[in-house]
């Protein structure tokens, strides 16, 4: 008994100590102020999902009642090669874009740190452009450029006697000739992002670690990365649920194809969905979909384990 | 893959939906092509018996009476939506709109011209949301949507002399189960042959005589080449899977006699040497250059050949309203036929009929309302349907025999050369749009497209084809739903 009391008694003590870390927060003010946002979240968020989960198990298509039709939906998705083809695509694509994507906006936010204010006010302007112009402008302004016969980069191309390339008529061109833009509008905010992350690093470390003799490469490896941890995860995974849902891009430029080439998993969905009669098809894939990027992001989570930095 | 593209890229050039023409429709019978060719050859003898007058606003007939009553209860308004099309057409549209709510009171019709390319999301959010049109056009197949309950039977709405103005070649998409769901406007085929007459003349051959077969279109491309600038060139046909998919059905029942699907549609027939040579041709133009890369433009659209950017463009009848529209210059020095064939087709087409047809959709409110405003404008006095067809370069078939007579006897027609090359070689032997699920069409057209590029051996596309195709037919349990 009396080692049992023992045992208990500081999970008592803590399980106190946690309540009364929380006795003078004001619970139900915290409550009113998420109130907004869950209920948006509900209207918008939660019950069509709900909704949707019970949509996947019925026939359905605006103008019948839904008909039960139990995991049909599921399997007719998971017995496509075309779906599994897309998923495919969609990570080759993330392979495509976030890496590159990651690494040039890094290089340039330590250009930008390392530049007088003047600059690099100058620089942060100029590579957040993209962000705010739409994808649809983008993808017209590419497709100007990729143009087969009228092109500015096959007019570039033949000054150095290089024939034209159908850079989006080729099945083996067309998804780097949409990654290129996806990594042009993603640049931005990812620099700025990255920009914000470095400042924050204390100036402390880098004098310490200069007194010490330590080159860029070395302060980059063992201060700036590692400190950069949590922004780098955040980045890893927004860029890689942004980069593997890109449907905008390839609506735009090529229409999926050409052979499919550039056919991403949402702009298969939305094929499907409006091409097709009943709706059940395409609200299970969307769900698949959704089972896929969450096992992703799950695993991103796990293998770069987020934590709290130790200033 | 280059309509997206085209399309929101000129917005100022008059496009055609590639999905109106995309979407299947079922088999049709000897005996309807036996009508359509007496209807057609009809039209174009006949010249002496027009009827009405043209642009004049028909009695209201079966619309609703103007009286003092309903005027003041304010009208019924109706939701119509209509596809962009080419300049021509969209002010047929407008005007039809305006000539009806001018005509009566009753019903009040609002107009939404929807870009094409916009359409099908449009449409799907409008029905989510519950808000589909009350009456709007509609391609191809009516059978998917009569299953899904989508649209309104016109048999209640419509009166039944109307509906049986329809001819034989018509019924089909517009009729299920013995009854009507759909008011055509329309019949075209979807594949035709056109070639720039002073282009071929530069390169010493006879401009009025086009190629019969494909070897003889490829000796005329050989001819053609060493004219060419930079920019341009011999042909350009279809070449991405989507477009494939639906323009090549005629191709392939010329090639190999039958369509992908096996008769009892438990699986594909595409492993053929019908199909390996269909797409052996269209690598021959790939190969050898004699087709751009990259399309100039959508094979819908007549933008390339209206540039003088290629000597022959395959492309949809409609697009001579394009030329005589946007390029009114080009108009008389344009040659029309048939697409080459294979060398062993006999007598058989190499297209499909496409159609363009009106419905009420299942949920509208005043089902009666948007009956009347049909019956008026497509169904009612045919000189209201005239100037669509002469204005269109009549490239299109009226489907009511009056409306038929009311065209060939505008003085226009005469003067029109291509109209007898459309509606009397070219369109009666045209087959219809298949009525099995646009999945199947997309295989086969990405198995053109792959073996015309290259991407894979062609045995091997049409193997990939097969496989894909039989997802469809169990996915779908087509074996249940093949025709009898």
């Amino acid at each position: 008994m009396t080692s049992s009391t023992a045992e208990r008694s500081p999970s008592r003590r803590a399980g106190r100590q946690r309540h009364d870390t929380f006795r003078y927060r004001d619970g139900k003010v915290a409550y009113l102020l998420i109130l907004p946002v869950m209920i948006l979240l509900g209207i918008f968020v939660l019950w069509p999902a709900v909704y949707a989960g019970y949509l996947s198990f019925q026939n359905w298509s605006f103008y019948k009642d839904p008909e039960f039709v139990g995991w049909k939906n599921f399997t007719d998705v998971l017995k496509d090669p075309l779906f599994y083809a897309t998923i495919r695509r969609g990570f080759m694509f993330v392979l495509m874009t976030v890496p590159v994507m990651l690494v040039l906006a890094f290089l340039f936010s330590s250009l930008v740190v390392s530049v007088s204010g003047r600059f690099a006010g100058v620089l942060k302007v100029s590579i957040y452009i993209p962000t705010i112009i739409s994808t649809v402008i983008t993808s017209i302004v590419f497709v100007l450029i990729y143009d087969y016969s009228g092109g500015l980069l096959n007019w570039v191309l033949a000054y150095f006697s290089i024939d034209p390339v159908a850079w989006i008529g080729d099945p083996a061109w067309a998804l780097l000739a949409i990654a290129v833009p996806a990594i042009w509008l993603g640049m931005g905010l990812t620099s700025l992002i990255m920009v914000a992350a470095m400042v924050d690093i204390p100036q402390e470390f880098y004098e310490a670690a200069a007194m010490e003799g330590a080159n860029w490469w070395q302060k980059t490896l063992y201060i700036t990365l590692p400190q950069m941890k949590n922004i780098i995860l955040y980045l890893l995974i927004t860029g890689f649920v942004a980069a593997i849902q890109q449907y905008e891009l390839p609506l735009v430029m090529t229409g999926g194809g050409p052979l499919d080439s550039t056919t991403l998993p949402n702009l298969f969905i939305f094929n499907h969905f409006r091409n097709d009669v009943n709706v059940g098809y395409s609200i299970a894939a969307a769900l698949l979909l959704f089972v896929v990027l969450g096992t992703v992001s799950a695993v991103v989570f796990r293998i770069l384990n987020s934590e709290k930095l130790v200033d | 893959m280059g309509t997206w593209v085209r399309d929101t890229l000129t917005p100022a050039q008059p496009r055609v939906d590639l999905r109106e023409i995309t979407i299947m429709q079922p088999t049709i019978t000897r005996r309807h092509l036996l009508g359509t060719s007496l209807g057609l050859a009809a039209a174009s003898v006949l010249t002496a018996c027009g009827s009405g007058t043209p642009g004049e606003p028909a009695p209201t007939g079966s619309a609703p009476a103007s009286d003092g009553a309903t005027e003041a209860a304010a009208a019924v308004t109706i939701q119509f939506w209509h596809r962009t099309f080419t300049p021509v057409e969209n002010d047929w549209y407008t005007g039809i709109i305006k000539q009806f709510n001018e005509a009566q009171t009753a019903v009040k019709v609002v107009g939404t011209e929807v870009p094409a390319d916009a359409w099908d999301q449009k449409m799907k959010a409008a029905q989510a949301a519950g808000k589909a049109p009350d009456v709007y056009t509609h391609p191809g197949s009516i059978q998917d949507a009569v299953t899904a309950g989508q649209l309104h039977e016109l048999d209640s709405v419509v009166p039944a002399e109307a509906l049986a103005e329809i001819i034989d070649a018509a019924k089909p998409v517009s009729e299920k189960d013995g009854k009507y769901y759909a008011y055509p406007l329309l019949l075209e085929p979807q594949g035709v042959l056109f070639w720039n007459k002073d282009m071929m003349e530069a390169a010493g051959l006879d401009p009025e005589k086009g190629p019969k077969t494909w070897d003889e279109l490829f000796g005329m491309c050989e001819k053609i080449k060493p004219t060419l600038q930079k920019g341009q060139y011999c042909i350009s046909p279809a070449q991405d899977a989507v477009t494939f998919a639906w323009s090549s059905v005629g191709q392939q029942y010329n090639f190999a006699g039958h369509t992908a699907l096996k008769d009892d549609w438990t699986g594909a027939a595409v492993e053929d040497p019908g199909y390996e040579a269909l797409i052996a041709v269209y690598k021959k133009l790939w190969d050898n250059d004699y087709m751009p890369k990259q399309p100039l433009a959508a094979y819908v659209e007549g933008k390339d050949f209206g540039e003088k950017k290629v000597a022959f463009k395959i492309s949809g009848s409609w697009m001579l309203s394009e030329i005589g529209s946007d390029y009114p210059d080009l108009l008389m020095k344009t040659g029309i036929g048939a697409l080459p064939n294979s060398p062993d087709a006999g007598d058989r087409t190499a297209t499909t009929l496409g159609n363009f047809k009106w419905v009420i959709d299942a949920k509208a409110k005043d089902p009666q309302a948007a009956g009347d405003f049909l019956s008026w404008a497509i169904a009612g006095d045919p000189a209201l349907l005239v100037p669509f067809f002469v204005t269109t370069q009549f490239t299109k078939v009226p489907v009511r025999d009056s409306v038929q007579k009311a065209v060939a006897s505008d003085e226009k027609a005469a003067k029109a050369p291509w109209v007898k090359v459309i509606t009397d070689e070219i369109a009666p032997t045209a087959i219809p749009e298949p009525s099995y699920p646009w999945d199947v069409s997309v295989a086969v057209g990405t198995a053109i497209e792959a073996g015309m590029k290259g991407a894979s051996p062609i045995p091997a596309a049409l193997a990939t084809a097969t496989k894909s195709i039989q997802t469809v037919v169990d996915r779908e349990g087509l074996a249940a739903k093949a025709p009898k």
